[in-house]
């Protein structure tokens, strides 16, 4: 059984799927680089490092200065993927914005531990304004892969593009959302459950849960529609579609509630003449420490919370 | 005014008095380029245009196809003009560009943007970033086992940045060779004397303690300069206390007693640019 199949196997988080798609590429492709901030372990970077020692470069707890370090080697013909915590990378929001995105250097950032779920660390570790931050970069793409077939083919998209790119990786195992034959096509969403009346968009940790309430809802006759939207900026048109065919539409991110997907989702539903209804669950505040499942819980952003509110909030 | 006299070979392109010619018509069109924008860092770039004018008209493998030859980060981004002089007395820029400087739509920002200036190798600004691209640009070259040089100009004022620290205990732990960084250390940030804001002293043993090769030279003078430019140590990257003075024109001669930002008024101005070309027109030693 290769390490792919027995990642399948089982319920995987996005940030073990990378590690294993990025030993990969870099076999098949020599440019790919890793610039590693003493979290190797936790980022899943080691394995590369095992196989390629003299194409990973350790920059120890000094994000900004890795962050300069991966531009210098994607201007000199490299594919860098420089990874810590997203939290921690993002916070050089300085350094992204001028050595990355004004020098337009293709670094791809590496943002592991997404969302509320590393749990009892609290919110001095929690990646909740990540997105936001990106986000206003214009030429950084943002990637959030929702399972081990997206991040696969993600990382082969990643690998080949030259663009600046900022990818969110998840902690929590997730299952797998997409059906067999699924393509990544950068800044499309994808309709992983199809439904009607209600549309809920998600990103990344929270699409499974999104698709359990959906099967929950189901006994109280409400079938919602859950869309993937893994890679912003997102295409309006398909945005527009498919909130045009809904009277409602449900935002649910694992986020704090400005800056994220919500923003940009909403940026294109109010411009539609015929809007739907636009609700958000996101994380209001600045999160805390907590069992990730008390966390998820408290913010109604499991499966439950998100179930009750699409019911409480019914027509 | 373009490009004369720049096409030399190796030991006439080092040749210190004709760099001193280089760098007064470098400052004659930087300070043209600011005082027609109305604004610009006229005593940072003066304070640097010595260095500028030893590496580009001498030392660096230069060429105005950026992919080849060495790079040059210039991390103290405002001193911005100094640079865009370079280009223009080196003929790589039209000097039609001067009027340019900071105006709308101008390939001369404010400060250096590579995405509107190929010439620009890094977009710099924000101070202390500089040098990690250096760094990362000088492994990667030594992972191309390709033998060139990265320079990198950076402020004494900006070496008070936590992640110059971090660059310079990266390349000194890692032994990152063909990597030079030059400070300007002219001794004046924004708010005043260095030594007053925040002192970098013993800035030559805190480098040495971080695995530099360290030099100390005269940064007007231009032969100092191209020597310790070539007085490198293998397997160590080489630090360059340059010791200058803001806002200097010529021995002696200093605009707006080195203020970091101010303006030249238009008399400060012309009288400026009649020094210049009157040490243009007297054979230098």
């Amino acid at each position: 059984m290769t390490e792919r199949q027995g990642l399948a196997a089982k319920a995987t988080s996005t940030r073990d799927w990378f590690g294993a798609a990025l030993v990969e590429i870099a076999r098949e492709y020599d440019h790919v680089v890793v610039v590693n901030c003493d979290l190797g372990k936790a980022t899943r970077t080691l394995p590369f490092k095992e196989e390629f020692p003299d194409r990973f470069f350790e920059c120890g707890i000094a994000e900004a200065n890795a962050i300069g370090v991966a531009a210098g080697l994607a201007q000199e013909g490299f594919r860098p993927f420089v990874a810590s915590f997203g939290h921690f990378l993002t916070g050089k929001f300085l350094e992204i914005f001028q050595t990355v995105g004004l020098n337009d250097a293709g670094v791809v950032l590496v943002g592991t531990h997404a969302g509320l779920a590393i749990g009892r660390d609290g919110p001095t570790q929690m990646g909740l304004r990540d997105v936001a931050l990106m986000r206003t970069l214009p030429n950084v793409g943002v990637f959030q892969p929702a399972d081990g077939a997206e991040v696969w083919q993600m990382m082969a998209h990643l690998a080949t593009d030259r663009r600046p790119a900022y990818l969110r990786l998840c902690r929590q195992p997730q299952p797998e959302v997409h059906a067999e034959g699924y393509r990544f096509r950068f800044g499309m969403p994808h309709v992983v459950r199809e439904g009607a009346g209600v549309v809920v968009f998600a990103m990344g940790g929270t699409v499974p849960v999104a698709v359990e309430a959906a099967g929950r809802l189901a006994a109280d006759g409400i079938t919602p529609t859950v869309v993937n939207v893994s890679s912003l900026p997102v295409d309006r048109t398909a945005v527009a579609r498919l909130a045009g065919t809904h009277r409602r539409a449900v935002v649910v991110e694992d986020h704090y509630v400005v800056g994220g997907l919500a923003d940009e989702l909403g940026r294109i539903v109010l411009s539609l003449p015929d809007r739907p209804r636009f609700d958000v669950l996101a994380v209001p505040d600045y999160g805390q420490a907590g069992p990730p499942e008390d966390l998820y819980r408290r913010y109604g952003l499991d499966a439950a919370g998100i179930a009750a509110f699409v019911r409480e909030t019914a027509e | 005014m373009r490009g004369e006299g720049v096409v030399a070979g190796r030991a006439e392109r080092a040749d210190p008095a004709r760099i001193a010619g280089l760098a007064t018509r470098c400052r004659l069109v930087l300070l043209e380029m600011i005082h027609r924008a109305g604004s610009g860092h006229a005593g940072s770039s003066l304070s640097c245009t010595d260095i500028i004018s030893v590496l580009r008209f001498g030392e660096m493998d230069w060429s105005a196809d950026r992919s080849a030859g060495d790079v040059f980060v210039l991390s103290k981004g405002h001193a911005a003009p100094a640079w865009y002089a370079a280009l223009i007395v080196g003929g790589d820029l039209p000097a039609e560009e001067i009027g340019t400087l900071r105006a709308l739509d101008s390939r001369l920002q404010g400060h250096p943007d590579r995405t509107r200036l190929g010439l620009v190798d890094v977009s710099t600004g924000a101070l202390g970033q500089g040098l990690s691209v250096a760094v990362g640009r000088a492994v990667a070259r030594r992972l191309h086992g390709r033998d060139s040089t990265v320079y990198c100009l950076l402020g004494d004022g900006e070496c008070q940045e936590g992640q110059v620290w971090e660059a310079f205990l990266y390349a000194g732990a890692n032994r990152v060779s063909g990597l030079v960084a030059i400070i300007d250390h002219n001794d004046s940030q924004s708010d005043g004397a260095v030594g007053d804001i925040l002192p970098l002293c013993p800035l030559p043993d805190k480098l040495r303690a971080f695995g530099w090769h360290v030099a100390q030279v005269d940064g007007h003078d231009h032969g100092e300069l191209r020597d310790a430019l070539r007085r490198r140590e293998p397997g160590r990257p080489s630090a360059i206390i340059a010791h200058t003075r803001k806002g200097r024109l010529g021995p002696g001669r200093v605009l707006l007693d080195g203020s970091h930002s101010d303006l030249p008024s238009a008399a400060e101005y012309a009288a400026a640019v009649d020094y210049l070309e009157t040490l243009l027109d007297t054979p230098h030693d």
